[in-house]
């Protein structure tokens, strides 16, 4: 972003001492914009601004958009019901009448890839919240006290990241035993917040152990302010931006290891809609019917480049110094 | 460095004793047992009690992990309780296979990654660039199973059935029993599209941040030097540049082995391959206890193996970080 900015603005010459070899570096040369020196911008809004400019990143904030109007919609979105079935008109090719065909079932693909967007956003994005929200304070609170607290909870923290992720998900999953329905999405969910809660401690402490040397922090505690309002009201705005951009492309990483343990018959189980089952279940009649493991595969693709895209231009736009 | 090698190798032990543990202890804590699924419908009380005396499963979780872990020191590995066989020996059969696919896969992301990430960084913001890192950024987004369909539906359904869709060849000599098929074409037959399933993920991640570290290390003085003292651009890019841009990529290959786990067991069961990924899913599935403790077993040394070799690739590609005990 910077370096498309250094090309189009008019930019005064740099002012560095002796070395000329600082010239040459576009990423250490400052844009000079006027406006923004004159209006002095909060960092959010500069931050907005530069992701309004990023087109990947507006193309990942529609496909997101459009996924969630679609989740949203999806009793009326959808022309049949994605779960009952019709003997009668098994395996058809997409048509105008079932437009991505139907499954061995008679069941309309269409309708099916709809309903999965419920799940596949569903888990996605709540077990990065679940996640946050467990992750987040053991973060501040061991990056903040230090000491034994910080030893104790990042020993735990660690004993998880010294699992393989899909092995312990996977275990979970069994310790769960998958069922169908909201009760069945709540468990991989569950599932899948443990295996990456350590992701956001780690994160988090990182973040706070920089962040609790500064001077406001100590002029907080000099006023007497209580250590729970300094961390939530001036220790966690501060490391926001590193954890917006991980969750976003969490959101990501999670839709690929719902739809993997999906893939693996241990996510929420039929019949409720849920594209990595029915792509699984779908390889098995790939002879019968090519379509049906190719729709519930892109629908999956789709909404993961969707929220990679966003991600990564939010990154761009939030935090350059992230990469 | 020996001493180094050796303190990180007895630092396996500790990781995968509680690694095992906490496997062991969270198997035995799902409701229900493989007693049932062994004696089926012959199932009585009294049956199943015995069964359970047999392999010791009425004793305390931690009695009994201790008993598991006393005979593997004695190279004992439990027998499979719906089977029978020795875990061990189906360990050894399953573990080339797997392997296999897994370096071969490594090598397919290699040879992509490093040439499309120098192209990406040396040509940047140029045509090339922008197709290297669209394809890239399409790359991560694609779960493993979905190329593997995609692969599936091109040189299996298409084309002929150019390909097999699902079984396996083993490598001359590795072959378990007496009738089985071994052969190197059939083997490579069946081994390119799983490699290409699994490759081509990792491929794309790594072209991402191996293009991301080549840009910054492109920009650091001892590049611009190696350039001043009239070094063509060649030396310059794959001697300066490409060994530094490496260090942290190969940190991230290393975090990423757990995934690449996931990814075996996919591909595997996506194209019926007799690895261990197969092995360990169907073992947590049936809860066969002594199998799903080999399997973590397995993974877990692998896990920890990884990353010491990631730590020593440093060395290699930086002579500066020098390990002392």
């Amino acid at each position: 972003m910077a370096e498309r900015d250094a090309r189009t603005r008019p930019m005064p010459p740099p002012i560095r001492g002796g070395s000329t070899r600082e010239v040459d570096l576009p990423a250490q040369v400052t844009t000079w914009r006027p406006t923004e020196a004159a209006e002095s911008e909060s960092p959010f809004m500069q931050g907005l601004r530069r992701l309004r400019k990023s087109v990947t990143a507006l193309i990942g904030l529609a496909v997101v958009v459009l996924l969630v109007v679609v989740a949203i919609f999806a009793d009326v979105l959808a022309p049949y019901n994605p779960i009952a079935n019709d003997q009668t008109s098994t395996f058809q090719r997409p048509s105008w009448e079932h437009p991505l065909g139907t499954d061995q079932l008679g069941r309309d693909m269409l309708s099916r890839i709809i309903h999965g967007t419920r799940i596949s956003l569903l888990v996605g994005v709540s077990s990065v919240l679940l996640a946050l929200f467990v992750g987040v304070p053991f973060g501040l609170i061991a990056g903040y006290y230090g000491g034994r607290i910080d030893r104790g909870i990042m020993r735990a923290m660690d004993l998880i990241l010294a699992f393989p992720i899909y092995l312990l998900a996977i275990i979970l999953m069994v310790i769960f035993t998958p069922t169908a329905g909201l009760i069945g999405t709540m468990k991989v969910t569950g599932a899948i917040a443990i295996v990456r809660i350590p992701i956001y401690a780690r994160l988090v402490r990182g973040s706070v152990l920089s962040i609790k040397e500064k001077e406001y922090i100590e002029a907080c505690r000099a006023l007497g302010v209580r250590d729970p309002s300094i961390l939530f009201r001036h220790v966690l705005p501060n490391c926001l931006a590193p954890i917006i951009v991980t969750t976003t492309l969490g959101v990501a990483t999670s839709i690929i290891v719902e739809a993997t343990l999906s893939f693996l018959g241990l996510g929420t189980q039929p019949p409720t809609p849920s594209w990595g089952w029915d792509l699984k279940a779908n390889v098995a009649f790939i002879q019968a019917n090519v379509w049906l493991s190719l729709f519930p595969g892109l629908a999956i693709f789709v909404t993961v480049l969707g929220f990679n895209l966003f991600g990564d231009g939010l990154r761009d736009a939030l935090d350059p110094r992230l990469k | 460095m020996r001493v180094y090698i050796g303190k990180r190798l007895l630092e396996i032990v500790p990781t995968v004793l509680m690694i095992t543990l906490v496997v062991f202890v969270m198997m035995r804590s799902i409701p229900g047992d493989p007693v049932v699924a062994l004696l089926g419908d012959a199932y009585t009380e009294e049956d199943a009690i015995k069964v359970r005396a047999e392999y010791g499963l009425e004793r305390p979780i931690l009695v009994q992990y201790v008993i598991w872990l006393g005979k593997l020191l004695q190279g004992d590995w439990g027998v499979s309780i719906l089977n029978g066989r020795p875990v061990l020996h189906d360990v050894l059969l399953r573990l080339p296979v797997t392997f296999e696919l897994i370096a071969l896969s490594m090598a397919v992301a290699l040879a992509i990654s490093i040439p499309a990430a120098i192209i990406g960084a040396v040509r940047r913001n140029t045509w090339a660039d922008y197709t290297a890192t669209t394809i890239a950024m399409v790359g991560v987004s694609i779960p493993e199973f979905f190329i593997g369909v995609l692969l599936l539906l091109t040189f299996s359904i298409g084309m002929s059935g150019a390909l097999p869709s699902s079984g396996w060849v083993y490598l001359p000599g590795t072959c378990p029993t007496i009738v089985c098929a071994a052969g190197l074409l059939g083997n490579a037959q069946h081994v390119l599209m799983p490699a290409l399933a699994l490759g081509v993920g990792r491929a794309a991640l790594l072209t991402r941040l191996l293009r991301a570290s080549m840009l910054e290390v492109i920009r650091t003085e001892y590049v611009t030097t190696a350039r001043a003292k009239g070094l063509a651009e060649r030396p310059v890019i794959f001697k300066h540049a490409l060994k530094n841009a490496l260090i942290p990529t190969i940190t991230v290959m290393g975090l990423q082995v757990g995934f690449l786990i996931g990814g075996a067991i996919v591909v595997e069961t996506l194209f019926a391959m007799p690895g261990l990924g197969t092995f360990g899913i169907d073992a947590i599935i049936a809860r066969d206890y002594q199998q799903v403790q080999g399997f973590a077993l397995v993974t877990a040394i692998a896990f920890v193996v990884i990353n010491l070799l990631v730590d020593l690739t440093y060395t290699f590609l930086d002579p500066r970080i020098r390990y002392t005990g």
